[in-house]
C-alpha cells in the first residue's frame, strides 16, 4: 500500500488553522494505550501509570540497566552489621519542582505518607507480610535519612526500587490539596506533570531546573537529560489507529506495540523498531492439581509435544528468545545451568502419555485477545499438542474472566503473561508457593518454596547463583509449567526520533531527540 | 400534557430502578473484579482482601446495593475505582462528547436519508429508485470500524488532510473541534443514513397504498401536493420511531467510533468500565444512559401525533 | 427490469447463494478451517489456496465456508428469537395498553438501556464462550426495537375501523389479534427483520472489534473481519472477503426482503 509518511506541507499551511493542533519542533508525541490511573506514584496504579511516575518522580535508590541497584536521590548508603539499619546520605543540590530543596525531613515525611496510604499498592513489602517490615524512617540531620527494619531483608533495596511500587518515590508536600488529599505530583524528576485531560492527553514538560547526573543513562537512573521541551501522551486505544497516526506524523513514538505489527513495519525506513526481552515471562501454566496434569509423565509429554523455538517464533513473529528458565537472558544469574532445557522430542510423547495413564480427556487451554502474544501461544500449542495426540479445546476468555481463574486457580492450562520482575527471585516468587496459602501458586512443592526463601535472605552472589541454579534443575525435573520466553517490549518510533527504547515496560523519555 | 409528561417520568422510575438492580448484579456476577485486575498476576491474598475490604466490596450484593442507593438517593454516585474521580460530573463530560457526535450526524442523516427514502418510494422501481435501495443498503452493509479505518488512512494519512488522532472539544475551540469531529460524524452519518432511507422508502410506500392517497390523486391534486400535504407527514411515522430508537441506542455512547477515533465519550467509557469492572462507574452510566431513554422517547410519543393523525393524543 | 424483479432475482440469488455456501461447508470443505500450517501463513489467493491464508496459514476460503454456516445461524436465530418475542409482547401490549402496556413497556426499557456489550459478556461467561450466548445476547439487544415498532403499529390500528368491527362483532381478543392485528403490522415487522439479519452479522462482527463475540478459533465473518484489521495493508484479502460475504448477505436479504414484503402485505394483494 502506498502511504505518504508525513502530511504534506503545503496541505498543512492551505488548512492552516485546521491542523494547529499538530507538533511543534520540541514537543514528542507518545502513545498511551489506556489513559493512566492516577498520577501518585505506588497508588492506584498499572504499567502505564509506573511508566508515566517514573518520568516524573525519583526515590532514594533505583534500578540500574541489569537489574543492579544504584543511587538516585542518595548519594550513598551503608548497612549497619545486623542487616537491619540502612542509613542513606542525600546528594546535595536536588530540587523539587516547586523549587524546594530535598532535604531529609521531606523525605521522611514523603516515606511516612505513601506507607500509611490505605491503597499503597506495596504495603505488604514493608508492613512484614513479604519479609521485614519498616519500624521507623528518621531524619537526624538535613542530608541524612535512617531507615530501620524489624528484622535483616537481603531484598529490601530491590524492592524499594520496584516500578509498582513507584521506586518508592520522594514526592513535596505541596502534592497534596489543603485537606490533605493528592492533588498532582510535586516530585523531583526530569519532567514536571503537566496538564492531565482525562482520557485524553498527559503533558509532561521539561523541568528546566533538573540536574542531570554524570555517565550515561542507567536503567530507571544515571543521566537524565531531557531534550524535548514538553512530551504530549496522546490516549490512543485503538492500535491500528495508532500506527495510522505515527505514519501520518501525529504520533512520534509507540511505546508499546504488538510484536505482529512490529514485524510489518520493521522492514519500512520511516520508522526505527527496537525490542528487547524484559524480565517479564511467556508462559503456558499447568494446573498440577488438576486430575489428568497432576502426572508429572504428562506434564513432561506436554513439553516434549511442543516445539518450542517454533511456538516462540511464531507466537513473537520472529522477535522473541526462548528461555526455559525463569531468571531472565539478560540478567547476572543467567548462568550455562540456565540454559538447559527439555529438548523437543514427539516421538518420546506416546510412551510417556502411556505412562501416565492419558486416555484422551480433553484439555482446554485458556487465553484471552487483550494480549496477542497469548492468543498465539494458546493457538499455536493447541496445533501441536492435537498432533502428538494429546486432546485440547481453546477457550477464549476475557482478560478480567482470565485473571480472576488464574487467581483461583481455576484452569487446566493457561496462556498466560507475568509481567516485568524486577529481580529473578520476584519471578520464582510469583509461581512458587503452597496452592493452600494462595490460589495462584503454580508451582506447588516444598523444596521450591524452601530454595526461594533462601534465595531471599541471601545477597547478591555466587551463593545466591548456586540457589538459582538449584532452582531451574529442580524445574526442569518437575516441570510444573512451560516457560516459553521472556517477555519483549517492543517500540516504534519515527525515523527523526532518536535514542528512544522501551526498557523493562518502561516508556523512558529522558535522552530522547527530535531531529526533524 | 403536563399531567402525561409528569406521569410518564414517574413511570420510569421502576424502569430505572430495574435497570440498576440488574446492572448491579450482574457485574458482580460475572468472574473478575477490579482488586484482582488492579494487582495483575502480583495475587497477594492478604492484599487482596484488604483492598477489597477498603472498597467495601467483601460485604453481600444487596448491602453494597442498599448503601449505593442510599447514596444515589443524596445525590452521590460514589467515585470511579480505577481513576478515582467522582462518578457523575464524569459521566455528564462523557455524554456531552457523545451528544455531540451523535446529534449532529443523526441530524445530518436525517436530512438527507428521509427526502430520499420518500423520492425514491414515490419513483417506486425507477433507477433512482433501485440506486437508492442498493445504496443505502451497501451504507449500512459496512461494519462503523472498518468504514472509519478506511476514512483514517484515506483523509489522515493517504491525503492528510485530517488528524488522525486526538479530540478537543466544540466548546473550547469550535473550528478545531469541528476538524476532529468531521470524520466520526461522516461515518456515523454514512450508516445511518443507510438504515434511515431504507425505513423512510417503506413507510412511504406503506402510504401511498392507502386510500386516501388515492383520494387526493383523484381529486386532481398534483403529485407535488400529494406528496407533500398527504404522504410525507403521515409516512414520517414510523421513520421517526426508528430515528427516537437509533437516537436513543447511538445516545448511550458510539463504542465503536468513539475507539477507533480515539473521542473519550461516554460508550468508550462503558466499554473500559465493563472491562475494567469499575463498579460505581458503570452503574452510573447506565442509570444515565436508562433515564437518557426515557426521555428520548418520551419526546418520540409526545410527537407521535404530530406526524401520524391516525393516533389519538393522549 | 424492474426493480421488483430485481429484488425478488438478485435478493433471492444471493440469498439463495449463501444459505447454499453454509451448507456446503457444513458438509465439506476443502481443508480443515482450523488447521494451522505456519509455513504458509499469510499467502496471498492463488493456486495452493483460492482465497489465501490467514496469520496461522489457515485456508481462508474454508474459513469463509465454516463461518457462514455459524454467521448464518446466529443471525436466523437471533433474528426468530427477536421477532417471536418482540411480535408476541408488541402486539399483546399495544393492543392491551393499561398495565400490561406498562410491564411490558417497563421490561422493554430496561433491555433497551442495557448494552449488548454487557449482555454479551454476561451470557458469554454463563452459557460458556460459545455462539448461544451470543444469539441470547442480540436476541435479547434486538427484541425491544420489534417490540416498540410492532406496539406503535397496533396502537395505529386499533384505532382503524375494521378492528373496532371486528372487536363489535364478538370476536375474541386473541382471535382480533391474530387475524386481523398481527398479519397487518407485519411489513414493518419484516422490514425491520430484514435489516436485523444484516445488522445482526455487523453487531456480531463490532462485539468481535471490541474483543467479545464469538471467540476464536472458531471462525464467523465477524470475528474474521475484526481479526483482520492489524493485516489491513499487508494482506488486504483476509478483510476484503468477509467483509463482502456480510455486504452481500446483506443486501441479498434486504433486496429479498423488499420482495417478501410486497407479497405479504395485506393490502397489496390483489394489486
Amino acid at each position: 500500500m502506498m502511504l505518504e509518511m508525513k502530511p504534506n506541507l503545503a496541505i498543512l499551511v492551505a488548512l492552516g488553522g485546521l491542523c494547529a493542533s499538530t507538533a511543534v519542533a520540541d514537543t514528542l508525541n507518545v502513545q498511551l494505550s489506556a489513559d493512566i490511573r492516577s498520577s501518585r506514584p505506588g497508588v492506584n496504579r498499572d504499567a502505564l501509570s509506573d511508566s508515566m511516575a517514573l518520568n516524573v518522580s525519583e526515590g532514594l535508590v533505583a534500578f540500574g540497566q541489569r537489574g543492579n541497584i544504584v543511587p538516585m536521590l542518595a548519594q550513598e548508603w551503608t548497612v549497619a552489621e545486623d542487616g537491619k539499619v540502612y542509613t542513606f546520605t542525600l546528594r546535595e543540590g536536588r530540587t523539587f519542582h516547586n523549587g524546594a530543596p530535598v532535604t531529609a525531613d521531606l523525605v521522611k515525611q514523603s516515606w511516612e505518607a505513601l506507607l500509611a496510604a490505605p491503597k499503597f499498592n506495596c504495603a505488604s513489602y514493608f508492613n512484614g507480610g513479604r519479609g521485614a517490615a519498616v519500624t521507623s524512617v528518621e531524619a537526624p540531620d538535613d542530608r541524612t535519612v535512617v531507615i530501620t527494619l524489624d528484622k535483616p531483608n537481603a531484598m529490601f533495596l530491590k524492592y524499594t526500587a520496584q516500578s509498582q511500587c513507584g521506586g518508592m518515590a520522594i514526592m513535596h508536600p505541596d502534592s497534596f490539596d489543603a485537606d490533605g488529599k493528592w492533588d498532582h505530583p510535586v516530585g523531583t524528576g526530569p519532567f514536571v506533570f503537566g496538564e492531565w485531560k482525562r482520557g485524553q492527553s498527559l503533558h509532561l514538560t521539561k523541568f528546566a531546573d533538573y540536574v542531570p547526573l554524570e555517565g550515561e543513562i542507567d536503567g530507571y537512573a544515571g543521566r537524565k537529560e531531557v531534550l524535548v521541551d514538553d512530551i504530549n501522551l496522546v490516549v490512543t486505544p485503538d492500535r491500528a489507529t495508532a500506527v495510522a497516526a505515527l505514519r501520518s506524523g501525529d504520533l512520534d513514538i509507540v511505546p508499546f506495540l504488538s510484536t505482529s505489527k512490529a514485524s510489518e513495519l520493521s522492514s519500512d525506513p520511516a520508522f526505527k523498531v527496537q525490542s528487547a526481552p524484559h524480565g517479564g515471562m511467556i508462559t503456558l501454566l499447568l494446573q498440577t492439581a488438576d486430575p489428568v496434569l497432576s502426572s508429572p509423565e504428562m506434564r513432561l509429554a506436554i513439553v516434549k509435544a511442543l516445539d518450542i523455538p517454533e511456538l516462540v517464533d511464531v507466537a513473537t513473529h520472529g522477535l522473541g528468545v526462548p528461555n526455559a528458565s525463569l531468571v531472565p537472558l539478560g540478567s547476572i544469574y543467567h548462568s550455562k545451568v540456565q540454559d538447559e532445557r527439555v529438548s523437543y522430542a514427539p516421538d518420546k510423547v506416546p510412551a510417556l502419555l502411556k505412562a501416565a495413564g492419558y486416555e484422551g480427556q480433553e484439555l482446554v487451554i485458556q487465553t484471552n485477545r487483550r494480549n496477542p502474544i497469548n492468543e498465539n501461544v494458546a493457538v499455536i500449542a493447541q496445533a501441536m499438542l492435537q498432533m502428538a495426540g494429546i486432546n485440547t479445546r481453546i477457550e477464549v476468555l476475557e482478560w478480567a474472566t482470565q485473571l480472576d481463574r488464574f487467581r483461583n486457580g481455576g484452569f487446566q492450562m493457561s496462556a498466560f503473561n507475568y509481567s516485568n520482575r524486577a529481580d529473578p527471585v520476584l519471578a520464582y516468587s510469583a509461581v512458587v508457593a503452597s496452592k493452600e496459602d494462595r490460589g495462584s501458586a503454580i508451582w506447588d512443592d516444598p523444596k521450591a518454596i524452601e530454595l526461594v526463601k533462601e534465595v531471599l535472605q541471601t545477597p547478591d552472589g555466587d551463593a545466591r547463583q548456586a540457589l538459582f541454579d538449584q532452582l531451574h534443575k529442580l524445574y526442569l525435573a518437575q516441570m510444573p509449567f512451560v516457560m516459553l520466553a521472556n517477555n519483549l517490549d517492543v517500540s516504534v518510533s519515527a525515523a527523526y526520533v532518536q535514542n528512544y527504547t522501551t526498557w523493562n515496560g518502561f516508556a523512558r523519555l529522558w535522552g530522547v531527540s527530535l531531529k526533524k | 400534557m403536563i399531567k402525561f409528561v409528569l406521569s410518564r417520568l414517574l413511570s420510569a422510575v421502576p424502569t430505572l430502578f430495574l435497570v440498576s438492580v440488574a446492572v448491579f448484579t450482574l457485574i458482580r456476577l460475572i468472574p473478575g473484579d477490579p482488586v484482582a485486575l488492579m494487582l495483575g498476576d502480583n495475587v497477594d491474598p492478604q492484599v487482596y482482601a484488604a483492598m477489597s475490604h477498603q472498597l467495601g466490596l467483601d460485604r453481600p450484593i444487596p448491602v453494597q446495593f442498599v448503601l449505593w442507593l442510599k447514596s444515589l438517593l443524596s445525590g452521590d454516585l460514589g467515585r470511579s475505582i480505577t481513576s478515582d474521580q467522582e462518578v457523575l460530573p464524569l459521566v455528564l463530560h462523557r455524554f456531552a462528547i457523545s451528544a455531540q457526535l451523535v446529534l449532529v450526524a443523526v441530524t445530518i442523516a436525517t436530512v438527507f436519508a428521509v427526502p430520499l427514502g420518500m423520492l425514491a418510494a414515490w419513483r417506486q422501481n425507477s433507477a433512482f429508485d433501485l440506486g437508492v435501495v442498493v445504496g443505502g443498503t451497501i451504507l449500512m452493509s459496512i461494519p462503523t470500524f472498518w468504514m472509519g479505518l478506511m476514512m483514517l488512512l484515506f483523509f489522515g494519512l493517504q491525503l492528510g488532510w485530517l488528524p488522525v488522532l486526538g479530540y478537543v472539544s466544540l466548546g473550547e475551540n469550535f473550528w478545531d473541534g469541528a476538524v476532529y469531529l468531521l470524520m466520526p460524524v461522516a461515518t456515523l452519518v454514512l450508516h445511518e443514513t443507510g438504515i434511515l432511507v431504507r425505513m423512510a422508502r417503506a413507510s412511504t410506500l406503506d402510504v401511498l397504498r392507502l386510500d386516501y392517497v388515492t383520494h387526493a390523486r383523484a381529486k386532481g391534486l398534483s403529485e407535488g401536493q400529494v406528496l407533500r400535504r398527504h404522504v410525507a407527514r403521515n409516512a414520517f411515522g414510523p421513520t421517526w420511531t426508528l430515528l427516537g430508537l437509533i437516537l436513543g441506542n447511538l445516545l448511550g455512547g458510539v463504542a465503536v467510533v468513539e475507539t477507533v477515533f480515539t473521542i473519550p465519550g461516554l460508550g468508550r467509557l462503558i466499554v473500559e468500565s465493563i472491562f475494567g469492572r469499575d463498579y460505581p462507574v458503570l452503574q452510573g452510566c447506565l442509570l444515565f444512559v436508562a433515564i437518557t431513554y426515557v426521555v428520548v422517547n418520551l419526546i418520540v410519543d409526545l410527537c407521535y401525533p404530530i406526524f401520524d393523525p391516525r393516533v389519538k393524543s393522549a | 427490469m424492474s426493480i421488483g424483479k430485481t429484488n425478488k432475482y438478485l435478493g433471492g440469488l444471493l440469498v439463495a447463494f449463501f444459505l447454499l455456501a453454509a451448507f456446503f461447508g457444513w458438509v465439506y470443505t476443502p481443508f480443515d478451517p482450523l488447521a494451522i500450517n505456519l509455513r504458509a501463513k499469510l499467502e496471498a489467493p492463488g493456486s495452493g489456496h483460492l482465497l489465501g491464508t490467514d496469520e496461522y496459514g489457515r485456508d481462508v476460503i474454508s474459513r469463509l465456508l465454516t463461518a457462514a454456516r455459524t454467521s448464518v445461524s446466529i443471525s436466523l436465530l437471533t433474528v426468530s428469537f427477536a421477532v417471536i418475542f418482540g411480535t408476541l409482547l408488541g402486539s399483546v401490549s399495544g393492543y392491551a395498553r393499561g398495565w400490561v402496556d406498562r410491564l411490558v413497556m417497563l421490561f422493554t426499557d430496561t433491555l433497551l438501556a442495557f448494552p449488548s456489550i454487557l449482555l454479551a459478556l454476561a451470557l458469554l461467561s454463563i452459557l460458556g464462550a460459545n455462539m448461544y450466548g451470543v444469539v441470547l445476547a442480540l436476541g435479547l439487544a434486538y427484541m425491544p426495537t420489534v417490540t416498540r415498532v410492532v406496539r406503535g403499529a397496533v396502537m395505529s390500528l386499533r384505532e382503524q375501523q375494521f378492528i373496532e368491527a371486528s372487536r363489535l362483532m364478538g370476536h375474541p381478543v386473541h382471535y382480533t389479534l391474530w387475524a386481523h392485528v398481527v398479519p397487518n403490522c407485519l411489513a414493518p415487522v419484516i422490514v425491520i427483520a430484514t435489516s436485523m439479519f444484516g445488522s445482526v452479522l455487523l453487531t456480531e462482527s463490532a462485539l468481535s472489534f471490541l474483543g467479545l463475540g464469538v471467540p476464536p478459533p472458531a471462525p464467523t465473518w465477524g470475528n474474521m473481519l475484526a481479526g483482520a484489521r492489524p493485516y489491513m495493508a499487508q494482506a488486504p484479502w483476509l478483510g476484503i472477503f468477509p467483509g463482502l460475504c456480510i455486504a452481500l448477505t446483506l443486501l441479498g436479504i434486504n433486496l429479498f426482503g423488499d420482495y417478501v414484503r410486497d407479497r405479504f402485505d395485506p393490502r397489496m394483494r390483489g394489486l
